[in-house]
């Protein structure tokens, strides 16, 4: 059945909760690394956040770590770029953001996810999405750019 | 396990409860099945089935890929079923309100007058036909949904019990496993209007923002009244629940634009709603359970 009710919202519902700020840890360099070339036995650190891939004696691509803001605050990830000059996959090792945060749109309705708003996390059992994705996947898409940028103007 | 990469112009994050070795190489997959329907659905790339058909389906017929067939099939018959509200051929409308990009090959930003279900036609034979030429299309109403559905398939073809497909709030949750889900106050950000358990079900949200799939601008907003080229009125926001994302994603915007009208719609395919006009009203169907308070 689709009858509609109208929902009064509670006057101290909006105010009482109140969003927290958190950080998801997807995964660390080194894992974001072994992902990207399994076969690498070694990682060897260039200039500037990058490493080289290699494969014994031979270089089989590189990862590079950067950050971006994504609101506020600082999104980790890796672009990993094989030996022809492409991206080969672009990993996000972590993201730190606020979900009070909604500046750029007043009015914007979002899902998240989590327990309650004041709850602790528990790991493994918690899932919070990432909100003001929008925003966050513009400046990593122009992070991406920058990285490839840098990576065929010099270096290689 | 919980994995993140940026696609369709969100960033799309992938949660499975199984640890096992087979964990991560199934979520490879599930983000490989997210960037073939990146790929194929597009408005931008150039090589996309989106960008084949609105640059020849008027000529002659066109071939497309299945999954580009089965989310076609879907938006023609929403468009039937919501009285032309829901319509993929509102591209013209995006273009015209420079929303969406003119390609080389249109000629022309102005609407197409026939609706989709008659305008478009997918041949016996599984091509595609556009037999106006004003016809152009944009799944950006349905494509994220329909991609974190073949993400949660891939998942599930991989063996994995449980887990979650997130892009950017248009999600489906699987298995045996209730995920919490707040929905946000979209006339208060730092709010939550309530909060869900999900389980095997999808949910997604639109509001009177700008749609990430279509472009990089974050100003606007991304629905528009086919029939008109008008914006949503007074409805802030609207979620729907369903039994898969493509359908959840799809009537989010059916809700945006017709509200308590939307009933049929959403009775044909199970779903249910919760939308926000104005600063004091918010309605949801009988049927949208555990509506409770967040906390």
């Amino acid at each position: 059945m689709s009858d509609w009710i109208k929902w009064v919202a509670p006057a101290a519902l909006v105010s009482t909760v109140v969003a927290p700020a958190h950080a998801v840890q997807f995964m660390s360099l080194a894992e974001a690394q072994r992902l990207a070339f399994p076969s690498a036995t070694q990682f060897i650190p260039i200039a500037g956040g990058a490493c080289r891939a290699m494969e014994g004696n031979a270089s089989v691509g590189y990862v590079v770590f950067d950050r971006v803001i994504g609101k506020h605050l600082y999104i980790d990830y890796t672009v990993a770029i094989g030996p022809d000059g492409r991206v080969r996959r672009v990993e996000i090792l972590q993201y730190r953001e606020s979900y009070g945060g909604e500046v750029q749109n007043g009015s914007w309705l979002a899902q998240f996810i989590g327990k309650s708003a004041g709850s602790t996390l528990q790991v493994g059992s918690d899932i919070r999405n990432i909100s003001g994705a929008t925003l966050s996947a513009h400046h990593v898409t122009e992070g991406v750019k920058r990285v490839l940028a840098a990576c065929s103007g010099g270096g290689r | 396990m919980r994995r993140a990469r940026p696609f369709l112009g969100t960033i799309v994050e992938i949660a499975v409860t199984d640890a096992g070795a087979g964990a991560e190489p199934a979520i490879e997959q599930a983000f490989d099945a997210i960037a073939d329907v990146h790929r194929l659905m597009s408005f931008h790339d150039t090589d996309s089935d989106v960008r084949r058909l609105n640059r020849e389906a008027a000529i002659r017929p066109v071939s497309v890929d299945d999954r580009t067939l089965r989310v076609l099939q879907f938006a023609l018959d929403l468009n039937q079923r919501s009285g032309g509200v829901f319509d993929i051929s509102v591209a013209r409308h995006l273009q015209a309100r420079g929303l969406l990009p003119l390609h080389e090959h249109d000629k022309t930003a102005t609407p197409c007058l026939q609706s989709s279900s008659r305008a478009i036609e997918l041949t016996p034979d599984r091509l595609v036909r556009f037999h106006d030429p004003a016809t152009a299309i944009d799944l950006g109403g349905v494509a994220k949904g329909f991609a974190v559905d073949c993400a949660a398939e891939a998942l599930q073809a991989c063996g994995v019990s449980a887990g979650l497909v997130n892009a950017g709030g248009d999600i489906f949750a699987f298995g045996k496993k209730s995920w919490p889900v707040h929905i946000r106050d979209p006339r208060a950000p730092s709010g939550f209007l309530c909060e869900l358990s999900l389980c095997n079900e999808a949910v997604a949200s639109s509001a009177g923002r700008f749609d990430p799939f279509h472009s990089s601008s974050a100003l606007g907003t991304a629905i528009v009244d086919p029939r008109t080229g008008e914006n949503p009125g007074e409805i802030l926001g609207a979620s729907v629940r369903a039994s898969s994302c493509m359908v959840a994603d799809a009537l989010t915007k059916v809700v945006m634009l017709r509200g308590e009208r939307a009933s049929a719609s959403l009775k044909y395919f199970s779903a249910s709603a919760l939308f926000v006009r104005g600063e004091t009203d918010v309605l949801a169907t009988s049927d949208w359970q555990e509506l409770r308070l967040a906390g």
